[in-house]
């Protein structure tokens, strides 16, 4: 039913029209195709090192299709539609895959995950948040990343400030200070939305605890429930003393990042690819900039990390089984190659067997934040399914925008995400 | 004689109405097919859901939204680089030294690509250091840092002057191209009855520029809905919805939400907007054949 | 350019207008450059200069490593080729077809064939995306994914509607007895359309040629979501994963789409002489 009636004829039709013009290649034995969204130059040319050393081990050759984030949902919905997914692909763990699993696009890796031993690989906490999908495998983490307060030390320096805040007060305190010296304490860049979800979810996890936060993300608690409004309160309260810069919502997630290179700010709330960003923009990890984990609000709440986690999957109709999980395995298993490529992309290897001494002194600590946490979660538009996100991302803006009006804006979000839910 | 038209009618028609149904008819038939389930792109087990995506327009707060917008971005997509145009070509056309190379600089835009051309004006607009806040905060002696494309009220608004700014040249070379035609006789005739330029204008240049207008109108409509890539890149449909149209209302809830038949019964409405407007078009059309033919 | 000045009142005495439009036009110039200089700043910056001090001020020296890398990548050139053998054919054959039903429609009209049109205009109508899906799996199904055979062939049917539109308004100028004393003379429809109604019509075919090749140039959706391999992807597809999910590249991006506007501009002017003549024609009916 999914191809409409008659193609049949079209294509008898068709093919003989173009038979011979048809350039279509044939898929080799041993290839196998991929679909990825590190296209940026520099995202390409790690990712061929990890085919050249694959393919040097097992003799598979990678057939790769790169295809910038934004655009890559949609390439993947309409090959998805056609049945004619890659064989491997990336794709963002959590709900997102939940999606796509739920679909029945999806190939489970059981057998592959126990015949190459991945439970003594995978680290515990992201094998059992990230790989499984009702009950079976589907996924294996590329690397994860930490989404903590990254800071300008110049600036924190010249602010006298050298302890960085670990509970509520303190932080208040340090942006008051901040804020008095003429410097905007913390930059936010949430024009394409996203970079502000991290606030929610720090701000519920931090308050009303783990259980509250996946009850919203799930639809079983309210977005104007009393614990989210509290939550959210905490955060305008915090725009409205001038606690952010002026004009979020015009900025990117790099434009707040400038600002607080630049000294215009002080500190912003991004995950640790804010550190790919700036190393190559020249600045040093732990000289330049630096980070403090999220401060504490509610001392009851359990210590929660928020962060993505990208991964690998096979799809449904895999043309190269074999190939595929070989790549897979070979991916997050082999220390090597775990270590070049998170090193490359400025996150952490979910892979046990990778020393944290190969990474610099900043990554190593964020290892130990982790490590101490007793809840990894993913950000919001990975924990709540795609429809629900896009109410909440938007929601952002507009809190952001009428901070005063966040009781009304909640309750109309909970009125679009209950029908999202409900879709 | 009349059997030998239907021959070449056919042979004529053949190849546009085969490739055209095949490759755009065909496709949009299969999306009115969708708009009857709640298929998610996915997933192939869907279910027919009758009327019920029909029903959920009504009800669907941001689909009014997206409809005003979507109102309001035609008519100034149209309105504003037709006159524009129209202004440059007057002026450029009144032999003023340059005018080859003001042409060309008019027309540059459009070979410029959507992805940069969305980015350069977020530049512009950007509130600290934007090109426009840095000229007002100079010329009028402000400090202002106005967030143009994150305001709800103004965001539609600056995505419509950058789009102007793109579309401008090319109403311009074709009214350009309109006023060559233009008798000499004509204007000198004007010229010794002594016509303000004003009414030059409006009685002797505007009815005889109606074939361009036509031609204007028409390729101003269809690029008002290419017009989806630079609002795709500037704000998204952001900040919350403020400058979503129909084309972004239905691109979200298909690709980002995953609702494939509601996006589909969104697109079949926007087809059918669509229709009326060609009727329109066509009436107004036939008004002016009538009236200049 | 003729003679025609639309503004001078009086021919003897002192006339002001010519330097009043002069100088508004520099003015208009000016404000209509300013986003082009914004390109070319771009591209000659390099990111960093941009993440520190913003885009507005010119840069203390002049930084050539984006055209060089643009330039002196292989795959950039691929990126043009393939470009190029998706923009030609499918604009010629965008126009081959919608001559072929402009014609019939202003000459050769028969009942039922206003409706035709209008369904055929109507496809002008709707964003891309509504079609996205079933064309991918009819391709796909044919097995064409990741060659330049579907993104011509929908860029080829896309266009049928503006220049069936264009034509047929085009055609309708040309006097009926030119195509009557043609039929006396013994020629078939062909041979009239193609001797006698096409010459007279270069200036609509300029037109149309300037105007598909530009939109098929600038497209990235189709060429994005139908090829998938390196090769065979488009110079915008290049511009557009340009910038990664954790990274940005402003200064590549301005400086390849600054190299990649020259070929739209060259054809606006070669075919833009013809546009001229292609109104005086609309107007002679007019």
């Amino acid at each position: 039913m999914k191809h409409l009636i008659s193609l049949q004829y079209f294509k008898i039709f068709l093919v003989s029209c173009l038979g011979f013009f048809c350039l279509s290649a044939t898929t080799h034995a041993s290839e196998v195709t991929i679909s990825h969204y590190f296209s940026d130059e520099f995202g390409k040319e790690n990712m061929g090192k990890v085919f050249d050393r694959f393919e040097a081990v097992t003799g598979f050759q990678m057939k790769e299709s790169p295809v910038g984030h934004e655009d890559f949902k949609t390439d993947i919905l309409v090959r998805g539609a056609s049945d004619s997914l890659p064989d491997v692909f990336s794709y963002w763990a959590g709900a997102r895959v939940q999606f796509v699993v739920d679909s029945g696009d999806l190939s489970p890796i059981d057998d592959m995950w126990a015949d190459s031993g991945l439970d003594d690989v995978v680290a515990k906490a992201v094998a059992d948040s990230a790989t499984l999908y009702n009950g079976h495998r589907y996924l294996i983490p590329m690397q994860y990343h930490y989404s903590g307060m990254f800071y300008n030390k110049k600036v924190m320096a010249d602010a006298g400030v050298t302890d960085m805040p670990t509970d509520w007060e303190g932080f208040m305190a340090l942006c008051e200070k901040l804020k008095g010296m003429g410097i905007a304490p913390i930059a936010l860049g949430s024009k394409f939305r996203w970079p502000a979800q991290f606030w929610f979810d720090y701000l519920i996890l931090n308050t009303a605890g783990p259980e509250v936060r996946a009850a919203v993300m799930d639809g079983s608690a309210a977005y104007d429930s009393d614990e989210v409004m509290a939550a959210v309160g905490i955060w305008m309260d915090m725009v409205n003393n001038g606690y952010f810069v002026a004009n979020a919502n015009a900025d990117t997630w790099t434009d707040a990042s400038d600002k607080v290179a630049n000294g215009e700010a002080a500190m912003t709330l991004m995950g640790t690819w804010i550190t790919g960003y700036w190393n190559g923009n020249g600045l040093t990890p732990g000289e330049d900039y630096d980070f403090f984990p999220f401060p504490t609000i509610n001392p009851d709440a359990p210590v929660s990390v928020v962060g993505p986690i990208d991964g690998l999957v096979i799809s449904a109709n895999v043309q190269n089984k074999e190939g595929a999980e070989a790549f897979l395995s070979f991916f997050v298993s082999d220390v090597d190659n775990q270590i070049e490529w998170t090193n490359a992309v400025g996150a952490v290897s979910a892979n046990v067997n990778v020393d944290p001494s190969v990474y610099n002194d900043l990554i190593q600590r964020v290892i130990t934040t982790v490590d101490g946490a007793s809840n990894f979660a993913f950000n919001y538009d990975l924990a709540t399914p795609p429809p629900v996100a896009e109410v909440g991302l938007s929601m952002f803006q507009e809190l952001m925008e009428n901070p005063d009006d966040y009781g009304a804006i909640l309750s109309r979000a909970q009125d679009s995400a209950q029908s999202a839910f409900s879709e | 004689m009349e059997k030998s038209n239907w021959v070449w009618r056919v042979v004529f028609l053949a190849a546009p109405v085969a490739v055209f149904s095949l490759l755009v008819l065909w496709p949009l038939c299969s999306s009115f097919f969708y708009s009857f389930t709640n298929w998610n792109g996915f997933n192939p087990n869907y279910k027919f859901v009758g009327f019920d995506n029909y029903a959920k327009i009504i009800t669907d707060r941001l689909f009014l939204n997206a409809i005003i917008n979507t109102f309001i971005w035609m008519v100034s997509a149209i309105l504003l680089p037709t006159l524009l145009g129209f202004g440059f070509a007057l002026l450029i056309d009144s032999n003023v030294p340059g005018g080859k190379i003001f042409k060309s600089i008019f027309y540059l835009p459009i070979c410029l690509s959507a992805v940069v051309v969305g980015q350069i004006w977020t530049w512009i607009y950007q509130p600290d250091w934007g090109l426009l806040n840095t000229l007002i905060n100079f010329f009028l002696n402000e400090s202002m840092n106005f967030a143009w494309l994150a305001k709800p009220d103004t965001s539609l608004g600056s995505v419509i002057v950058a789009w102007s700014w793109q579309q401008t040249g090319l109403s311009m070379v074709i009214y350009l191209a309109g006023l060559t035609s233009i008798p000499e006789e004509l204007l000198e005739v004007c010229e010794i009855e002594g016509t303000s330029t004003w009414q030059k204008i409006r009685m002797v240049l505007v009815p005889l520029l109606t074939p361009a207008t036509v031609v204007v109108i028409a390729l101003s409509v269809i690029n008002s809905l290419k017009g989806f890539d630079i609002l795709y890149i500037m704000t998204g449909g952001g900040p919350f919805h403020s400058s979503d149209t129909l084309a972004m209302h239905m691109y979200n809830e298909s690709f980002k939400k995953y609702l494939m038949g509601y996006g589909s019964a969104i697109s079949v409405v926007l087809f059918l907007l669509a229709l009326v407007i060609i009727r329109i078009y066509f009436r107004e059309l036939k008004r002016i054949d009538e009236i200049y033919g | 350019m003729a003679d025609r000045a639309v503004f001078i009142q009086t021919p003897r005495e002192f006339n002001p207008w010519p330097v009043v439009i002069f100088i508004a036009l520099l003015v208009l110039a000016t404000l209509f450059l300013a986003p082009t200089i914004g390109v070319l700043l771009s591209s000659i910056k390099t990111t960093k200069e941009i993440s520190e001090g913003g885009l507005w001020n010119f840069p203390t020296h002049l930084f050539l490593g984006n055209f060089a890398e643009v330039l002196g990548n292989p795959a950039v050139h691929r990126y043009f080729l393939n470009t190029l053998l998706v923009t030609a054919p499918a604009t010629i054959a965008s126009i081959a077809l919608g001559v072929l039903g402009g014609y019939v429609f202003s000459k050769l009209p028969f009942w039922g064939s206003n409706l035709l049109f209008l369904v055929i205009i109507s496809g002008m109508f709707f964003p891309p995306q509504v079609i996205l899906i079933p064309l991918f799996q009819f391709f796909n199904y044919l097995g064409l994914i990741d060659t330049l055979w579907p993104i011509i062939f929908i860029h080829t049917a896309l266009g049928i509607p503006i220049c069936t539109l264009l034509m047929r308004n085009f055609f309708a100028t040309v006097p009926n007895t030119l195509r009557e004393a043609a039929i006396l003379e013994g020629a078939n429809e062909f041979q009239i359309l193609t001797r006698v109604a096409l010459p007279l019509s270069l200036p609509a075919l300029a037109v149309l040629a300037t105007l598909q090749f530009t939109w098929i140039w600038n497209d990235f959706l189709w060429p994005l979501i139908f090829t998938q391999s390196d090769e065979k992807r488009t110079i915008m597809v290049g511009i557009v994963n340009l910038k990664g999910q954790y990274s940005v590249a402003w200064g590549v991006q301005g400086a390849l789409s600054l190299i990649a506007s020259l070929p739209t501009l060259v054809v606006f002017l070669f075919f833009q002489r013809y546009f001229i003549k292609g109104m005086t024609m609309g107007a002679v009916k007019g």
